[in-house]
C-alpha cells in the first residue's frame, strides 16, 4: 500500500464530473425504497425485499457502481499516458495496483454495500439482521467485483463495455435461463454468502455451496490483484489507435 | 549566380504538374448533407477500421435474427394471424438496442470533441448549430434503421405469408410511428450523454445504466403501484423512460400493444407521453445545439 497513490486514485475518483454518477446509483436505490415503503403499508414492504434487493441492489447498483469505480481508478492514466509518471516512480507496479484496487474496494463497499444495508433497513426496519447479512454479502461481492473488472479491463481495452456486458449478458440475462451459470456468477457467491449468514433470508441463490461461494469470491479477488499487478508490471506504452 | 542584368529573367517557372481542383463547387448545404451521410456510415463502421465493423454489425445481426426466426416459424406452422406483434419487438430486444446506441453515439459526439477536430469543422461555413443538428440526424437515422429493419422484416415476411394485408399494415405503421418517436428519443439522450463526456467508456457506460436503470425503476415501481391499484402514480412514473414513454404513446394514441404493466388507456394519457417525447426531444437538441455553440466560442 502506498498512501500517496491511494490518494491520487481517490481525487481522480471524486475529483471529476464522475462523481455524481458514482453517488446517484446508490441514492436511486434507497429512494425507491423509500418509495416502495410509502407507497406500499408496513408488511408489503417487507415482502418486495427480495424483489428489490436481489433485481435492483444486487443485480445492477452493486456492480455498475465497482464497474464505475474500478475503470475509473485505472481507466483515464492509462489512456491518457500519465500512467507512465507514475510508472516511473521507484515503486513496485504489484504495489501501484493494489493500493489503486484498495481505494476502489473501500469505495465500492461504501457506496455499493452500505446502500444495501441501508435499503435493507428502510424497507424490513423489525429485522437490522437480514439487512446485515445483505450489506455483507454484497462487500464480499463488491470486492470480487472490482477484482474481476480489473481482470476483463486486463485483458482487451474496452474494460467498461466488456464489464457491462458480464453485468447485463452474462449474469442478467443468460444466468436467468442457464441456471449453471450460478457457479461462475459473482452476483450469486454474494447472494448465497448473505443468505449463509441469515438462515431467513431467500435471495434466490439456487442450491450453491456456502463454502464454494466464499472460496470462489476469494480466488476471484486474489486472481483480481495479481492480474492487475501484472499488467502494469508489463505496461508497454503503445500509441492511440 | 543568375543577375538580372541585361534585363532578361534570370529564373525558370517549371511546370511541375500541380493541378487547381477543377470539380464543381459545393455550398454549405453540401458539406452538410456530406456530413450526414459520412456520420451514418460511421455509426455502423463503414469507413473505419475492421475492429470498428464488429460491435455495430454483430448487433444488427442480434436484432434481425430473432426476426428471421420469427417469420421462418410462422411460414412453416402457418401462424399468420396475432402471432406476430411489431410494436413490442424493439422493447423485448431492448438490452441490444440499448448497447448499440450507447456504444455508437460516442463516436459521432465524442470524438470530434476529444480530438479537438471539432475546431476545424467550426471554422468551415458549417454553423455550430448545423453542425449539431447534422450530427444529431446522422445518428437518429443510424438508430432508426438498426431498430425498424427488423420490423420491416417481420412485415415483409408476414405478408408473404399472405397474411391479412390490411391489419397487418395498419398495426406496423403504428409500430413505425413509435419506432421514429423511440429513435428520436434516444439519439437525443445519447447524443447529450456523449458531448458532455468525452471519454469514450465513461459515455458508454453512463449512457446504458440511464437507460437500463432508468427502465428497471419504471418497472419495478409500476410492479407495485399496480399492486396497491393507485393506476395515476403507474402512469406518472411510466414517464421516466424512453421505452416506457413511447410504449405509452403507441398504446394511448395508435392502438397497439403494451409491454409495460400500467400504460395509458385513453388520448388523454396518451397526449400526454406524447408531448412528453417530444418535449424530451426539444429540450435535448436545444442543450445540444447551446454546447456546441459554446464550443465554437472558444
Amino acid at each position: 500500500m502506498n498512501p500517496t497513490i491511494a490518494r491520487l486514485a481517490l481525487q481522480s475518483l471524486f475529483g471529476q464530473k464522475r462523481w455524481w454518477v458514482l453517488v446517484a446509483l446508490p441514492l436511486l436505490l434507497m429512494g425507491l425504497c423509500l418509495l416502495v415503503q410509502l407507497l406500499t403499508s408496513g408488511d408489503a414492504a417487507a415482502t418486495s425485499f427480495e424483489a428489490v434487493i436481489v433485481v435492483f441492489g444486487l443485480g445492477l447498483v452493486l456492480p455498475l457502481v465497482s464497474l464505475l469505480v474500478t475503470t475509473g481508478v485505472l481507466g483515464p492514466e492509462i489512456d491518457d499516458g500519465s500512467i507512465v509518471y507514475l510508472l516511473s516512480k521507484p515503486i513496485s507496479r504489484y504495489v501501484v495496483a493494489l493500493s489503486k484496487l484498495v481505494v476502489a474496494v473501500v469505495v465500492t463497499v461504501v457506496l455499493g454495500a452500505g446502500s444495501l444495508f441501508i435499503s435493507g433497513l428502510i424497507l424490513d426496519p423489525s429485522a437490522p439482521g437480514q439487512a446485515l447479512a445483505v450489506g455483507v454479502g454484497s462487500a464480499v461481492a463488491g470486492t470480487a467485483y472490482c477484482a474481476a473488472f480489473v481482470m476483463l479491463s486486463a485483458i482487451n481495452r474496452h474494460g467498461m463495455i466488456s464489464g457491462l456486458i458480464y453485468v447485463l449478458v452474462f449474469e442478467g440475462l443468460l444466468a436467468s435461463w442457464l441456471s449453471g451459470l450460478r457457479y461462475v456468477s459473482v452476483s450469486a457467491f454474494g447472494r448465497r454468502i448473505a443468505e449463509g449468514l441469515d438462515d431467513s433470508l431467500n435471495l434466490i441463490a439456487g442450491n450453491l455451496p456456502l463454502a464454494y461461494a466464499w472460496i470462489a469470491s476469494l480466488v476471484v479477488i486474489v486472481a483480481g490483484g495479481y492480474v492487475a499487478g501484472r499488467r502494469l508490471a508489463r505496461f508497454q506504452l503503445g500509441g492511440d489507435e | 549566380m543568375a543577375q538580372p542584368s541585361d534585363g532578361r529573367p534570370g529564373g525558370v517557372i517549371h511546370d511541375i504538374g500541380y493541378r487547381p481542383y477543377s470539380g464543381p463547387r459545393l455550398g454549405t448545404r453540401d458539406a452538410g448533407r456530406s456530413l450526414f451521410v459520412t456520420g451514418l456510415l460511421n455509426a455502423y463502421g463503414i469507413g473505419r477500421s475492421g475492429r470498428a465493423k464488429g460491435l455495430p454489425m454483430t448487433l444488427l445481426a442480434l436484432m434481425i435474427v430473432p426476426a428471421a426466426i420469427m417469420v421462418a416459424v410462422m411460414v412453416t406452422l402457418g401462424l399468420t394471424d396475432g402471432f406476430l406483434d411489431y410494436g413490442t419487438y424493439p422493447v423485448t430486444l431492448m438490452l441490444v438496442i440499448v448497447i448499440f446506441v450507447a456504444a455508437q453515439a460516442p463516436v459521432l459526439f465524442s470524438r470530434d470533441l476529444r480530438s479537438g477536430a471539432i475546431s476545424l469543422y467550426l471554422a468551415r461555413p458549417l454553423s455550430a448549430t448545423a453542425y449539431a443538428l447534422v450530427r444529431w440526424a446522422s445518428l437518429f437515422v443510424a438508430i432508426l434503421i438498426f431498430i425498424a429493419l427488423p420490423v420491416i422484416v417481420l412485415y415483409v415476411g408476414a405478408l408473404t405469408a399472405e397474411a391479412d394485408f390490411s391489419e397487418h399494415t395498419a398495426d406496423f405503421l403504428a409500430a413505425m410511428v413509435g419506432i421514429v418517436l423511440l429513435s428520436a428519443v434516444l439519439a437525443t439522450l445519447s447524443g447529450l450523454v456523449a458531448s458532455h463526456t468525452r471519454r469514450r467508456g465513461l459515455a458508454v457506460g453512463v449512457t446504458i445504466i440511464a437507460l437500463l436503470v432508468s427502465t428497471g425503476v419504471v418497472s419495478a415501481v409500476q410492479a407495485i403501484t399496480d399492486v396497491q391499484g393507485n393506476e395515476t402514480m403507474g402512469l406518472v412514473v411510466g414517464l421516466f423512460s424512453p421505452f416506457s414513454l413511447v410504449d405509452g404513446v403507441q398504446v394511448g394514441l395508435l392502438d397497439g400493444q403494451s409491454s409495460f404493466q400500467v400504460s395509458p388507456d385513453g388520448a388523454g394519457w396518451g397526449l400526454i407521453y406524447l408531448l412528453a417525447s417530444l418535449a424530451v426531444i426539444a429540450g435535448g437538441l436545444w442543450l445540444l445545439v447551446r454546447y456546441y455553440r459554446k464550443q465554437a466560442g472558444r
